[in-house]
């Protein structure tokens, strides 16, 4: 039986093009302001765990300046992982499970603007037959959207359609980049970026910070009027050369949702790293997720997706909707690596 | 390194791969003034209004104390202080490397800071001479070459400085700068 661990506190920075400012000063209020909504006093923080990636920085060793914003003195218990902070979150969640701390602070950034994200992402290929071909992140969804169409099961008005209401969820989101009341037969007379992808199917690029603060047992009611309880989280991973996986499904998002028992109840509310539209329809059908339930209120990665950030977010978002909206049952779902290659599955729920 | 041995027409055994990513990295508005200061000939440190520590170049925030640091917490440094650390570098030849001869970094001590300011580099001396504790002031750069850049994103003081020289002054004994080392 895990441990009760909930959610209490989260704050982000809007998502915008080309901060000035450096990652460690993009963080310094966002991590302020997680620990005073928390409620928990910075120095009684047991553990620490931050996400971020030294290419997107460009930047060896980047990650640890971060920490400053987080005054690590007199010297804290701190872990980074080279990911999207929904994995500092699982590390941080794994961390509470040893008994011996009670709150943990997870935090991520991201500037992706300093760089061309379709050479940096091309890192995360294999070094001998993918990397050699610079076979960009954007292109390999594209084969994976194709991949989705020619099944037959979808289309690419499907496609229009979920980028038309990411967009238009995203008007009321303050921190959305891309937002508009956009329709979908707008979306489907954008241009290809790479077929069958066209510029509404694609995120933007985007620079953001995100920090939150988790909180184990009964203290969690305490300091916390309605904190969204973390009732299963796990991630799976596939292999990593896209060639050898059927990409039109997510075997590893069915199985981590599995784990976590997306199933045992009606979900309210999806916040899904969907970064490309297709994406999303993959994502849903995986996680088995009945009609109803509402994907990306916030607008999803399609409105924002600062890299390293946007999976914390998505799992941020879903505690926003048991902690703010009254919501009982949400989901937040991560992802790395090309064409979904490596997803986590995060069920919250809040007090009936 | 050596070529490694490929028969003509045999299997490929090697490939050579280069990669080369370009960044665009702002300078943040705390380091372009920093730098601004520097092109005028002046160092300027924060000093945090909570706990008195005081940070060269400046920063944005307190690391210690999490405190916010702005314009009013700026304090004008001397361009000179005390070698706490070094290292003599031999520059291996890679493909870029600029540095011919053996030089020396060294952490500096700035009179009036707390934290040194690292990879200094230090001139006029001969390496086996170079030692802790040893008083040095800067060499500035002509003032119509300083161009205002920061250097090392906000971490240095980009072409503003040569490096740092010797006083001549009595070294200062290490129990001065113990908790000031890096």
């Amino acid at each position: 039986m895990a441990r009760e661990v909930a959610i209490v506190s989260f704050a982000q920075t809007p998502s915008i093009y080309g901060v000035t400012e450096t990652e460690s000063q993009l963080l310094f209020p966002v991590i302020a302001e997680a620990i005073e909504r928390s409620g928990i006093p910075r120095k009684e923080i047991g553990f620490t765990c931050s996400g971020s990636a030294d290419y997107l920085a460009g930047a060896s060793f980047a990650f640890v300046g971060n920490l400053e914003a987080t005054g690590a003195w007199p010297p804290i218990s701190e872990s980074h992982v080279e990911m999207d902070g929904a994995w500092a979150l699982y590390e941080a969640w794994v961390r509470l499970q040893h008994g011996d701390v009670d709150t943990a602070l997870v935090f991520s950034s991201g500037i992706s603007s300093r760089g061309d994200m379709r050479e940096v992402l091309c890192l995360q290929n294999d070094p001998y037959y993918l990397m050699p071909l610079w076979a960009d992140h954007v292109s390999l969804a594209a084969l994976q959207a194709r991949a989705l169409l020619d099944t037959g099961k979808v289309t690419e008005a499907d496609l229009a359609e979920v980028a038309a209401r990411s967009r238009r969820a995203a008007t009321g989101n303050s921190m959305a980049q891309v937002a508009g009341d956009v329709t979908a037969e707008a979306m489907s007379a954008e241009p290809y970026v790479v077929a069958p992808l066209r510029a509404g199917d694609c995120p933007p690029v985007s620079d953001g910070a995100a920090a939150m603060v988790l909180v184990a047992g009964d203290r969690a009611r305490d300091v916390c009027e309605r904190p969204a309880w973390i009732r299963g989280i796990d991630h799976r991973i596939e292999p990593h050369y896209p060639g050898v996986r059927d990409l039109t499904t997510s075997r590893s998002t069915r199985l981590a949702a599995e784990h976590v028992g997306v199933g045992d109840a009606p979900v309210e509310v999806a916040e899904l790293s969907a970064t490309f539209s297709h994406e999303e329809l993959i994502l849903r059908d995986a996680l088995g997720l009945a009609d109803d339930v509402e994907v990306n209120p916030s607008g999803g990665a399609l409105a924002a997706n600062p890299l390293m950030v946007t999976g914390l977010i998505r799992i941020g978002e879903a505690f926003r909707q048991i902690h703010d909206h009254g919501r009982t049952r949400t989901l937040g779902h991560a992802t790395s690596g090309p064409c979904l290659q490596q997803n986590l599955v995060c069920v919250l729920e809040g007090d009936r | 390194m050596a070529e490694a041995p490929q028969e003509e027409g045999g299997p490929v055994r090697f490939m050579k791969q280069h990669i080369a990513l370009d960044y665009r990295v702002h300078v943040s508005p705390l380091a372009a003034r920093f730098g601004e200061q520097l092109r005028g000939g002046q160092i300027v440190g924060s000093r945090c209004p909570r706990c008195g520590l005081v940070y060269v170049p400046t920063r944005a925030f307190c690391p210690m104390c999490t405190v916010a640091m702005g314009k009013q917490d700026e304090t004008p440094l001397p361009d000179r202080g005390t070698v706490t650390s070094f290292t003599i570098l031999t520059p291996i030849q890679y493909h870029g490397q600029k540095e011919r001869e053996d030089y020396a970094l060294a952490s500096i001590l700035i009179d009036g800071a707390d934290g040194t300011v690292g990879q200094q580099r230090l001139c006029e001396i001969p390496l086996d001479e170079v030692r802790t504790g040893m008083r040095v002031e800067a060499v500035w750069a002509p003032e119509d070459e300083r161009t205002g850049e920061p250097g090392d994103r906000g971490y240095g003081f980009g072409d503003a400085l040569r490096g740092w020289r010797p006083t001549g002054e009595p070294d200062v004994p290490a129990d001065a700068y113990a908790e000031h080392v890096l």
